[in-house]
């Protein structure tokens, strides 16, 4: 038992550090784009998250329209009608516990929406509120 | 005894062109199956051919109007996968071999949906059947089939959402 419990608590701080240290990447990556960074911003991270825009397909698209607006909850694909798992690394600890799908998913999804890759800035602000959230 | 050599001949020749299982090979590879059934149901590769799977793996970048690209390795594997279990080497199963033989000679399929067979079997459901929420579009599988996942398609396991069973 007090094994299963030191594992599980491993896991939770190894997978924090996994979004944190992409966040340290991100930092270092921002202070390059503008040397007057100034940390990333949950308020700027949550407009980037909400705000609608015309998307890759030509429809006006935000992330909340796949995400859905409660992230702890399982949502569907807008165009596919798949299921999402809940985005919350709270709700779902599998959620930002790997770089490599964190950075395919901000490709893919900055495209979908925005027609265009995120900014160092812009991703680290969103991450900031989607785990925050 | 030349009809019978004949009447041996054709009926080779049909047994040869028929297949002998039912529905199309289910998918297996678990990375196919987390990358591209992250977004929508994890067709199986029997669905289409070969030529077909690359032409749509080309372009990732614009898969159906959303940003689909993957890593090098994982566009490596998941391409291998495809090409070794695409539908004309599993001719023995009913719905890859209708799928190939619908197709024209030379003609490369933009998606499962738009194959001639695939066509011609979805010709009859209402328009606003397959637009509905539920459904979206034909390349929903699963929101009438359900029986898709084992690549069953048949008529008595069909289950349209707001309509019901489906009788042809």
């Amino acid at each position: 038992m007090k094994l299963i419990f030191a594992l599980l608590l491993f896991l939770t701080i190894s997978s924090a550090s996994v979004v944190d240290e992409y966040l340290n990447t991100l930092t270092k990556e921002a202070k390059i784009e503008n040397p007057s960074f100034s940390g990333f911003d949950l308020k700027k991270g949550e407009e980037i998250f909400t705000s609608k825009h015309i998307g890759k397909k030509g429809k006006e698209v935000s992330c909340v329209s796949c995400h859905g607006d409660d992230l702890s909850k399982t949502s569907k694909n807008f165009f596919t009608a798949k299921e999402i798992e809940p985005l919350s690394p709270t709700a779902n600890s599998q959620r930002f516990s790997e770089v490599k799908t964190i950075e395919k998913w901000l490709r893919r999804n900055f495209n979908d929406v925005y027609n265009r890759e995120g900014t160092a800035q812009e991703k680290g602000d969103v991450i900031t509120y989607i785990i925050n959230k | 005894m030349k009809l019978l050599i004949l009447l041996a001949a054709l009926a080779s020749v049909v047994l040869a062109s028929s297949y002998d299982k039912k529905g199309v090979a289910v998918a297996t590879d678990k990375l196919y199956i987390k990358e591209c059934g992250a977004c929508h149901f994890a067709y199986q590769p029997g669905l289409l051919p070969a030529n077909a799977w690359q032409k749509m793996m080309s372009n990732l970048e614009n898969h159906f109007g959303s940003d689909a690209s993957l890593a090098k390795e994982d566009f490596d594997s998941i391409s291998k996968y495809l090409n070794k279990n695409s539908a004309e080497k599993f001719m023995n199963y009913k719905r890859s071999a209708r799928i190939v033989n619908s197709l024209r000679v030379g003609e490369v399929a933009d998606s499962i949906s738009k194959t001639p067979y695939m066509i011609e079997k979805h010709k009859k459901i209402r328009e606003d059947l397959i637009t509905q929420e539920e459904v979206k579009g034909i390349f929903n599988c699963t929101a009438c089939h359900t029986t898709a996942q084992k690549g069953i398609y048949s008529e008595k396991d069909i289950m349209i959402p707001n309509f019901g069973r489906w009788e042809d």
